[in-house]
Protein backbone atom coordinates (compact mmCIF):
# COMPACT_ATOMS: atom_id res chain seq x y z
CA UNK A 1 0.00 0.00 0.00
CA UNK A 2 1.45 3.46 -0.86
CA UNK A 3 1.83 6.48 1.66
CA UNK A 4 0.42 8.54 -0.74
CA UNK A 5 -1.41 8.26 -4.33
CA UNK A 6 -2.60 10.73 -6.72
CA UNK A 7 -5.42 8.74 -9.16
CA UNK A 8 -6.12 10.43 -12.07
CA UNK A 9 -5.89 13.82 -10.45
CA UNK A 10 -7.72 16.70 -12.46
CA UNK A 11 -7.79 20.79 -11.56
CA UNK A 12 -8.66 24.04 -13.74
CA UNK A 13 -7.54 27.71 -12.92
CA UNK A 14 -11.06 28.93 -15.13
CA UNK A 15 -11.53 27.31 -17.84
CA UNK A 16 -7.75 26.41 -18.34
CA UNK A 17 -7.22 23.14 -17.52
CA UNK A 18 -4.01 22.69 -15.84
CA UNK A 19 -4.41 19.19 -14.51
CA UNK A 20 -5.42 16.55 -17.13
CA UNK A 21 -5.35 13.00 -14.85
CA UNK A 22 -2.49 12.83 -13.08
CA UNK A 23 -1.25 9.76 -11.35
CA UNK A 24 1.50 8.39 -9.10
CA UNK A 25 1.79 7.28 -6.01
CA UNK A 26 5.02 7.45 -3.33
CA UNK A 27 5.92 4.90 -0.62
CA UNK A 28 6.96 5.83 2.89
CA UNK A 29 10.05 6.92 3.16
CA UNK A 30 10.39 7.54 -0.51
CA UNK A 31 11.88 11.05 -1.88
CA UNK A 32 9.75 11.42 -5.18
CA UNK A 33 10.77 14.51 -8.04
CA UNK A 34 7.84 16.23 -10.28
CA UNK A 35 10.40 17.55 -13.08
CA UNK A 36 9.21 19.35 -16.51
CA UNK A 37 9.00 22.81 -18.42
CA UNK A 38 7.37 25.60 -16.72
CA UNK A 39 3.93 25.31 -16.77
CA UNK A 40 3.68 21.70 -16.80
CA UNK A 41 1.50 21.37 -13.69
CA UNK A 42 4.05 20.16 -10.77
CA UNK A 43 3.70 23.16 -8.64
CA UNK A 44 -0.26 22.99 -9.36
CA UNK A 45 -0.13 19.09 -7.80
CA UNK A 46 0.94 20.15 -5.15
CA UNK A 47 -0.91 22.71 -4.52
CA UNK A 48 -3.57 20.51 -4.94
CA UNK A 49 -2.69 18.11 -2.61
CA UNK A 50 -2.77 20.36 0.47
CA UNK A 51 -6.34 22.21 -0.81
CA UNK A 52 -4.74 25.24 -1.91
CA UNK A 53 -6.44 24.71 -5.81
CA UNK A 54 -9.70 22.96 -5.98
CA UNK A 55 -9.69 19.40 -7.31
CA UNK A 56 -12.16 19.16 -10.04
CA UNK A 57 -11.79 14.77 -10.95
CA UNK A 58 -9.69 12.04 -9.24
CA UNK A 59 -8.66 11.50 -6.24
CA UNK A 60 -6.04 11.12 -3.05
CA UNK A 61 -5.27 8.80 -1.16
CA UNK A 62 -3.28 9.07 1.75
CA UNK A 63 -2.52 4.85 3.48
CA UNK A 64 -5.59 4.26 1.65
CA UNK A 65 -7.99 6.81 2.93
CA UNK A 66 -9.28 9.05 0.01
CA UNK A 67 -8.85 12.79 1.16
CA UNK A 68 -12.57 14.43 0.71
CA UNK A 69 -11.56 18.10 0.01
CA UNK A 70 -14.86 19.11 -0.01
CA UNK A 71 -15.05 18.41 3.49
CA UNK A 72 -13.04 20.34 6.06
CA UNK A 73 -12.49 18.01 8.52
CA UNK A 74 -10.83 15.44 5.85
CA UNK A 75 -9.31 18.26 4.82
CA UNK A 76 -8.36 19.38 8.27
CA UNK A 77 -6.92 15.86 8.85
CA UNK A 78 -4.42 15.33 5.34
CA UNK A 79 -2.79 18.76 6.32
CA UNK A 80 -2.27 17.41 9.60
CA UNK A 81 -0.23 15.21 7.35
CA UNK A 82 1.30 16.90 4.53
CA UNK A 83 3.39 20.08 5.26
CA UNK A 84 4.59 22.39 2.37
CA UNK A 85 7.13 24.64 1.79
CA UNK A 86 6.81 27.37 -1.00
CA UNK A 87 9.47 28.83 -3.41
CA UNK A 88 9.04 32.18 -2.00
CA UNK A 89 9.06 30.87 1.60
CA UNK A 90 5.87 32.52 2.68
CA UNK A 91 7.10 33.22 6.13
CA UNK A 92 5.17 35.63 8.60
CA UNK A 93 7.08 38.97 7.86
CA UNK A 94 5.48 40.18 11.62
CA UNK A 95 6.89 37.43 13.68
CA UNK A 96 9.91 36.27 14.97
CA UNK A 97 11.77 33.34 13.88
CA UNK A 98 10.98 31.27 16.61
CA UNK A 99 7.44 32.57 16.57
CA UNK A 100 6.89 31.43 12.85
CA UNK A 101 7.99 28.10 13.90
CA UNK A 102 6.26 27.30 17.17
CA UNK A 103 3.06 29.45 16.42
CA UNK A 104 1.04 26.50 13.90
CA UNK A 105 1.77 23.90 17.01
CA UNK A 106 1.06 26.06 20.09
CA UNK A 107 -2.09 27.69 18.66
CA UNK A 108 -3.68 25.28 16.40
CA UNK A 109 -2.04 21.55 17.51
CA UNK A 110 -2.51 23.41 21.05
CA UNK A 111 0.77 22.15 22.44
CA UNK A 112 2.41 23.38 25.58
CA UNK A 113 4.55 26.62 25.22
CA UNK A 114 8.44 25.09 26.34
CA UNK A 115 7.32 21.75 24.59
CA UNK A 116 6.61 23.37 21.30
CA UNK A 117 9.95 26.12 22.02
CA UNK A 118 12.25 23.31 22.28
CA UNK A 119 11.14 21.21 19.21
CA UNK A 120 11.57 24.21 17.62
CA UNK A 121 14.98 25.31 18.71
CA UNK A 122 16.05 21.43 17.57
CA UNK A 123 14.64 21.98 14.03
CA UNK A 124 16.13 25.23 14.01
CA UNK A 125 19.48 23.70 14.91
CA UNK A 126 19.16 20.92 12.41
CA UNK A 127 18.93 23.59 9.58
CA UNK A 128 21.98 25.20 11.08
CA UNK A 129 20.00 28.15 12.42
CA UNK A 130 20.61 28.26 15.93
CA UNK A 131 21.32 31.96 16.65
CA UNK A 132 18.65 33.67 14.66
CA UNK A 133 15.67 32.41 16.75
CA UNK A 134 15.14 36.14 17.82
CA UNK A 135 16.01 37.70 14.56
CA UNK A 136 12.55 38.69 12.34
CA UNK A 137 12.38 36.86 8.53
CA UNK A 138 13.46 40.33 6.48
CA UNK A 139 16.89 40.36 8.49
CA UNK A 140 17.79 37.07 7.05
CA UNK A 141 19.18 35.70 3.62
CA UNK A 142 16.99 33.85 0.87
CA UNK A 143 18.90 30.97 2.20
CA UNK A 144 17.95 31.47 5.74
CA UNK A 145 14.39 32.36 5.07
CA UNK A 146 13.77 28.82 3.16
CA UNK A 147 15.46 26.76 5.88
CA UNK A 148 13.16 28.64 8.44
CA UNK A 149 9.92 27.57 5.94
CA UNK A 150 11.40 24.07 6.42
CA UNK A 151 12.04 23.97 10.08
CA UNK A 152 8.31 25.58 10.15
CA UNK A 153 6.73 22.77 8.22
CA UNK A 154 8.46 20.08 10.01
CA UNK A 155 7.36 21.31 13.67
CA UNK A 156 3.91 20.11 12.54
CA UNK A 157 5.77 16.48 12.22
CA UNK A 158 4.13 15.82 8.84
CA UNK A 159 4.48 12.65 7.51
CA UNK A 160 4.99 13.70 3.94
CA UNK A 161 6.96 16.82 3.09
CA UNK A 162 6.22 19.03 0.02
CA UNK A 163 8.72 21.14 -1.47
CA UNK A 164 7.75 23.26 -4.01
CA UNK A 165 10.75 24.91 -6.21
CA UNK A 166 12.32 25.49 -2.63
CA UNK A 167 15.64 26.74 -4.15
CA UNK A 168 14.41 28.13 -7.48
CA UNK A 169 14.08 31.97 -5.95
CA UNK A 170 17.47 31.88 -4.10
CA UNK A 171 21.22 32.99 -5.42
CA UNK A 172 23.19 30.26 -6.46
CA UNK A 173 25.60 30.37 -3.50
CA UNK A 174 22.61 30.00 -1.10
CA UNK A 175 21.27 26.85 -3.07
CA UNK A 176 23.47 24.31 -1.15
CA UNK A 177 22.84 24.95 2.39
CA UNK A 178 18.65 24.45 1.61
CA UNK A 179 20.02 21.03 -0.45
CA UNK A 180 21.96 20.31 2.75
CA UNK A 181 19.25 20.70 5.06
CA UNK A 182 16.60 18.47 3.01
CA UNK A 183 19.47 15.66 2.39
CA UNK A 184 19.77 15.13 6.08
CA UNK A 185 15.20 14.77 6.00
CA UNK A 186 15.99 12.66 3.14
CA UNK A 187 18.63 10.50 5.22
CA UNK A 188 16.31 10.55 7.97
CA UNK A 189 13.61 8.93 6.11
CA UNK A 190 11.26 11.55 5.63
CA UNK A 191 8.63 11.05 2.50
CA UNK A 192 9.07 14.00 0.21
CA UNK A 193 7.61 15.09 -3.01
CA UNK A 194 9.52 17.48 -4.68
CA UNK A 195 9.37 19.90 -7.55
CA UNK A 196 12.85 20.95 -8.64
CA UNK A 197 14.93 22.16 -11.49
CA UNK A 198 18.10 21.20 -9.21
CA UNK A 199 18.63 17.91 -11.72
CA UNK A 200 21.85 16.76 -10.39
CA UNK A 201 19.86 16.97 -6.63
CA UNK A 202 16.63 15.43 -7.76
CA UNK A 203 19.27 12.60 -9.45
CA UNK A 204 20.79 12.41 -6.08
CA UNK A 205 17.96 12.21 -3.59
CA UNK A 206 15.14 10.73 -5.78
CA UNK A 207 13.95 7.57 -5.29
CA UNK A 208 11.64 8.34 -8.39
CA UNK A 209 11.10 11.09 -10.89
CA UNK A 210 7.77 11.95 -12.28
CA UNK A 211 8.37 13.57 -15.58
CA UNK A 212 5.27 16.43 -16.40
CA UNK A 213 4.29 18.16 -19.62
CA UNK A 214 0.71 20.06 -20.55
CA UNK A 215 -1.11 18.52 -17.13
CA UNK A 216 -0.16 15.03 -17.30
CA UNK A 217 2.63 12.73 -16.57
CA UNK A 218 4.50 11.51 -19.39
CA UNK A 219 6.94 9.36 -18.01
CA UNK A 220 8.09 7.82 -14.43
CA UNK A 221 11.28 5.91 -13.37
CA UNK A 222 14.07 5.72 -11.79
CA UNK A 223 16.49 8.62 -12.04
CA UNK A 224 19.37 7.45 -13.39
CA UNK A 225 16.66 5.40 -16.49
CA UNK A 226 14.76 8.37 -16.84
CA UNK A 227 17.86 11.21 -17.13
CA UNK A 228 20.00 8.73 -19.35
CA UNK A 229 17.25 6.32 -21.34
CA UNK A 230 13.88 7.90 -21.51
CA UNK A 231 12.17 5.92 -22.99
CA UNK A 232 8.88 9.06 -24.59
CA UNK A 233 10.71 11.32 -27.37
CA UNK A 234 9.04 14.14 -24.90
CA UNK A 235 11.41 13.45 -22.35
CA UNK A 236 14.48 12.91 -24.00
CA UNK A 237 13.92 16.08 -25.84
CA UNK A 238 13.65 17.35 -22.32
CA UNK A 239 16.40 15.97 -20.84
CA UNK A 240 18.65 16.06 -23.46
CA UNK A 241 17.69 20.28 -23.27
CA UNK A 242 18.73 20.64 -19.91
CA UNK A 243 21.28 17.95 -19.09
CA UNK A 244 23.31 18.94 -21.67
CA UNK A 245 25.09 21.51 -19.76
CA UNK B 1 6.85 97.49 19.92
CA UNK B 2 5.57 98.58 23.76
CA UNK B 3 3.72 96.30 24.63
CA UNK B 4 3.96 95.22 28.36
CA UNK B 5 3.87 91.63 28.56
CA UNK B 6 1.99 89.94 32.06
CA UNK B 7 1.75 86.37 32.36
CA UNK B 8 0.25 86.24 35.67
CA UNK B 9 -3.20 86.35 34.70
CA UNK B 10 -2.66 83.28 32.36
CA UNK B 11 -0.68 81.61 35.31
CA UNK B 12 -3.74 82.27 37.78
CA UNK B 13 -6.14 80.32 34.87
CA UNK B 14 -3.87 77.53 34.45
CA UNK B 15 -6.13 75.55 36.00
CA UNK B 16 -8.67 76.21 33.51
CA UNK B 17 -6.71 75.68 30.69
CA UNK B 18 -5.52 72.37 32.08
CA UNK B 19 -9.27 71.36 31.97
CA UNK B 20 -9.41 72.40 28.05
CA UNK B 21 -6.51 70.59 27.85
CA UNK B 22 -8.12 67.44 29.32
CA UNK B 23 -10.90 67.57 27.36
CA UNK B 24 -9.04 67.76 23.87
CA UNK B 25 -7.19 65.29 24.91
CA UNK B 26 -10.18 62.91 25.38
CA UNK B 27 -12.24 64.90 22.35
CA UNK B 28 -8.70 63.75 20.38
CA UNK B 29 -8.84 59.65 21.57
CA UNK B 30 -12.63 59.45 21.56
CA UNK B 31 -13.03 61.43 17.80
CA UNK B 32 -10.12 58.63 17.09
CA UNK B 33 -11.36 55.13 18.23
CA UNK B 34 -14.85 55.91 16.79
CA UNK B 35 -13.19 56.65 13.74
CA UNK B 36 -10.93 53.57 13.94
CA UNK B 37 -14.08 51.15 14.34
CA UNK B 38 -15.91 53.33 11.14
CA UNK B 39 -12.86 52.93 8.95
CA UNK B 40 -12.48 49.43 10.02
CA UNK B 41 -15.68 48.34 8.76
CA UNK B 42 -16.16 50.41 5.70
CA UNK B 43 -12.66 49.58 4.96
CA UNK B 44 -13.83 45.54 5.05
CA UNK B 45 -16.68 46.68 3.01
CA UNK B 46 -14.76 47.92 0.45
CA UNK B 47 -12.43 45.04 0.07
CA UNK B 48 -14.82 42.55 0.70
CA UNK B 49 -18.53 44.43 0.37
CA UNK B 50 -20.81 44.07 -1.99
CA UNK B 51 -21.25 47.04 -4.47
CA UNK B 52 -24.27 49.27 -3.52
CA UNK B 53 -22.49 49.01 0.04
CA UNK B 54 -19.07 50.08 -1.66
CA UNK B 55 -20.77 52.25 -3.30
CA UNK B 56 -22.68 53.83 0.00
CA UNK B 57 -19.02 53.56 1.76
CA UNK B 58 -17.52 55.52 -1.61
CA UNK B 59 -20.16 58.34 -1.37
CA UNK B 60 -19.80 58.26 2.75
CA UNK B 61 -15.87 58.95 1.89
CA UNK B 62 -16.06 61.27 -1.10
CA UNK B 63 -18.58 64.06 1.08
CA UNK B 64 -16.37 63.56 3.89
CA UNK B 65 -13.19 64.42 2.57
CA UNK B 66 -14.44 66.77 -0.20
CA UNK B 67 -16.29 69.46 2.98
CA UNK B 68 -14.63 71.47 5.99
CA UNK B 69 -14.78 70.14 9.05
CA UNK B 70 -16.33 73.28 10.14
CA UNK B 71 -19.33 72.41 7.88
CA UNK B 72 -20.11 68.99 9.13
CA UNK B 73 -19.88 70.04 12.95
CA UNK B 74 -21.85 73.57 11.98
CA UNK B 75 -25.02 70.96 9.69
CA UNK B 76 -24.96 69.05 13.16
CA UNK B 77 -25.10 71.60 15.41
CA UNK B 78 -26.88 74.16 13.63
CA UNK B 79 -29.23 72.32 10.77
CA UNK B 80 -29.80 68.93 12.60
CA UNK B 81 -31.85 70.98 15.44
CA UNK B 82 -34.52 72.32 12.44
CA UNK B 83 -35.11 68.77 11.77
CA UNK B 84 -35.78 68.40 15.66
CA UNK B 85 -32.58 66.42 16.41
CA UNK B 86 -30.86 68.22 19.11
CA UNK B 87 -27.71 67.39 20.60
CA UNK B 88 -25.40 68.88 22.98
CA UNK B 89 -22.05 71.06 21.68
CA UNK B 90 -19.58 68.64 22.75
CA UNK B 91 -22.11 65.47 21.35
CA UNK B 92 -21.70 67.42 17.87
CA UNK B 93 -18.14 68.04 18.35
CA UNK B 94 -17.53 64.37 19.25
CA UNK B 95 -20.17 62.74 16.49
CA UNK B 96 -18.72 65.54 14.04
CA UNK B 97 -15.13 64.71 14.63
CA UNK B 98 -15.51 60.81 14.79
CA UNK B 99 -17.74 60.99 11.41
CA UNK B 100 -14.60 62.71 10.09
CA UNK B 101 -12.21 60.72 11.04
CA UNK B 102 -14.12 57.25 9.89
CA UNK B 103 -14.23 58.89 6.60
CA UNK B 104 -9.87 59.69 6.42
CA UNK B 105 -9.52 55.95 8.28
CA UNK B 106 -11.29 54.31 5.57
CA UNK B 107 -9.04 55.28 3.28
CA UNK B 108 -5.96 54.62 5.58
CA UNK B 109 -7.10 51.59 6.46
CA UNK B 110 -7.94 50.61 2.93
CA UNK B 111 -4.24 50.92 1.98
CA UNK B 112 -3.61 48.36 4.45
CA UNK B 113 -6.27 45.75 3.35
CA UNK B 114 -4.78 45.52 0.04
CA UNK B 115 -1.17 44.88 1.32
CA UNK B 116 -1.96 41.69 3.08
CA UNK B 117 0.58 39.41 1.52
CA UNK B 118 -1.67 36.60 0.00
CA UNK B 119 1.14 33.91 0.11
CA UNK B 120 1.37 34.16 3.81
CA UNK B 121 -2.27 34.15 3.98
CA UNK B 122 -2.02 30.48 1.79
CA UNK B 123 0.96 29.51 4.49
CA UNK B 124 -1.17 29.93 7.46
CA UNK B 125 -4.27 28.03 5.54
CA UNK B 126 -1.65 24.61 5.05
CA UNK B 127 -0.69 25.28 8.68
CA UNK B 128 -4.08 24.71 9.70
CA UNK B 129 -5.75 28.60 10.49
CA UNK B 130 -9.09 28.66 10.59
CA UNK B 131 -10.19 31.68 9.48
CA UNK B 132 -10.09 33.81 12.49
CA UNK B 133 -6.90 32.36 13.27
CA UNK B 134 -5.36 34.02 9.73
CA UNK B 135 -7.44 37.49 10.84
CA UNK B 136 -5.91 37.35 14.93
CA UNK B 137 -2.11 36.34 13.77
CA UNK B 138 -1.73 37.11 10.15
CA UNK B 139 -4.25 39.49 8.82
CA UNK B 140 -4.62 42.05 11.77
CA UNK B 141 -0.97 42.41 12.44
CA UNK B 142 -0.10 42.89 8.70
CA UNK B 143 -2.50 45.62 8.54
CA UNK B 144 -1.27 47.20 11.94
CA UNK B 145 1.96 47.58 10.36
CA UNK B 146 1.42 48.57 7.43
CA UNK B 147 -0.65 51.51 8.44
CA UNK B 148 0.88 52.81 12.14
CA UNK B 149 2.69 55.47 10.93
CA UNK B 150 -0.06 56.89 8.87
CA UNK B 151 -2.05 56.41 12.13
CA UNK B 152 -0.68 57.38 13.83
CA UNK B 153 0.15 60.65 12.12
CA UNK B 154 -4.04 61.25 11.94
CA UNK B 155 -4.07 60.98 15.30
CA UNK B 156 -1.97 64.00 15.80
CA UNK B 157 -4.78 65.60 13.22
CA UNK B 158 -7.38 64.90 14.93
CA UNK B 159 -5.99 65.82 18.14
CA UNK B 160 -4.74 69.49 17.25
CA UNK B 161 -6.46 70.28 14.26
CA UNK B 162 -9.83 68.55 14.87
CA UNK B 163 -10.75 69.32 18.07
CA UNK B 164 -10.22 73.07 17.61
CA UNK B 165 -12.73 73.22 15.48
CA UNK B 166 -15.23 72.39 19.09
CA UNK B 167 -14.37 76.20 20.56
CA UNK B 168 -16.74 77.28 17.50
CA UNK B 169 -19.69 76.08 19.02
CA UNK B 170 -18.76 76.88 22.54
CA UNK B 171 -16.76 73.63 23.18
CA UNK B 172 -14.16 74.52 26.26
CA UNK B 173 -11.49 72.57 24.86
CA UNK B 174 -7.89 73.87 25.02
CA UNK B 175 -8.81 76.10 22.32
CA UNK B 176 -12.00 77.45 23.79
CA UNK B 177 -11.00 77.73 26.83
CA UNK B 178 -8.04 80.18 25.84
CA UNK B 179 -10.55 82.29 24.15
CA UNK B 180 -13.03 82.32 26.56
CA UNK B 181 -10.38 83.16 29.27
CA UNK B 182 -8.35 86.36 26.75
CA UNK B 183 -11.69 87.65 25.64
CA UNK B 184 -12.11 88.80 29.98
CA UNK B 185 -8.85 90.62 30.02
CA UNK B 186 -7.94 91.14 26.74
CA UNK B 187 -4.03 89.00 27.10
CA UNK B 188 -4.84 87.09 23.76
CA UNK B 189 -0.84 86.86 23.27
CA UNK B 190 0.02 85.81 26.77
CA UNK B 191 -3.06 83.26 26.28
CA UNK B 192 -2.39 82.33 22.79
CA UNK B 193 1.13 81.51 23.27
CA UNK B 194 0.97 79.49 26.47
CA UNK B 195 -1.99 77.64 24.95
CA UNK B 196 0.51 76.81 21.89
CA UNK B 197 3.10 75.57 23.99
CA UNK B 198 0.37 73.26 25.75
CA UNK B 199 -0.66 71.95 22.36
CA UNK B 200 2.94 71.16 21.36
CA UNK B 201 3.84 69.21 25.07
CA UNK B 202 0.22 67.26 24.54
CA UNK B 203 1.22 66.44 20.91
CA UNK B 204 4.63 65.70 21.87
CA UNK B 205 3.79 63.88 24.82
CA UNK B 206 1.10 61.69 22.35
CA UNK B 207 3.49 61.09 19.86
CA UNK B 208 6.19 59.79 21.67
CA UNK B 209 3.70 57.24 23.68
CA UNK B 210 2.81 56.26 19.72
CA UNK B 211 5.96 55.81 18.77
CA UNK B 212 6.84 53.63 21.16
CA UNK B 213 3.78 51.78 21.24
CA UNK B 214 4.67 51.22 17.31
CA UNK B 215 8.30 50.29 18.42
CA UNK B 216 7.21 48.14 20.87
CA UNK B 217 3.50 46.44 19.26
CA UNK B 218 4.11 46.72 15.64
CA UNK B 219 8.17 46.62 15.16
CA UNK B 220 7.47 50.06 13.17
CA UNK B 221 10.01 53.23 13.62
CA UNK B 222 7.56 55.90 14.33
CA UNK B 223 9.08 59.77 13.13
CA UNK B 224 8.36 62.23 16.72
CA UNK B 225 8.64 65.17 14.60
Amino acid sequence: MPHLAVNNLRAKYGALEVLKGVSFSIEKGQVVALVGPSGSGKSTVLRTLVGLTPVTGGNVTIHDDKIDYASSGSLRRARDQMAIVFQQYNLFQNMRIIDNVTVAPVKIKKRPKDEARADAERLLAMVGLADKLNAFPDQLSGGQQQRVAIARALALHPEILLLDEVTSALDPELVNEVLDSIRQLAKDGMTMILVSHEMAFVREVADKVVFMDGGSVVEEGLPEVLFDAPKTDRAREFFGKILRH
Amino acid sequence: MNYNFQYGVVWDNFGALMEGAWLTFQLGVFAFAGGILIGLLCASIKTYGPWPLRLLVDTYVVFITNTPALIQIYFLYFGLPELGVRWSNEACVLIGLVLNAGAYLTMILRAGFLSVRKNELEAGLTLGFSVVQQIRYIIVPHIAKAVYPALANFFIVVLVMGTSVGALIGVDELTGQAINLSSINYRWLEYFSVVAVIYVVLTFVASVGLALLGRWAFRVRVRIF
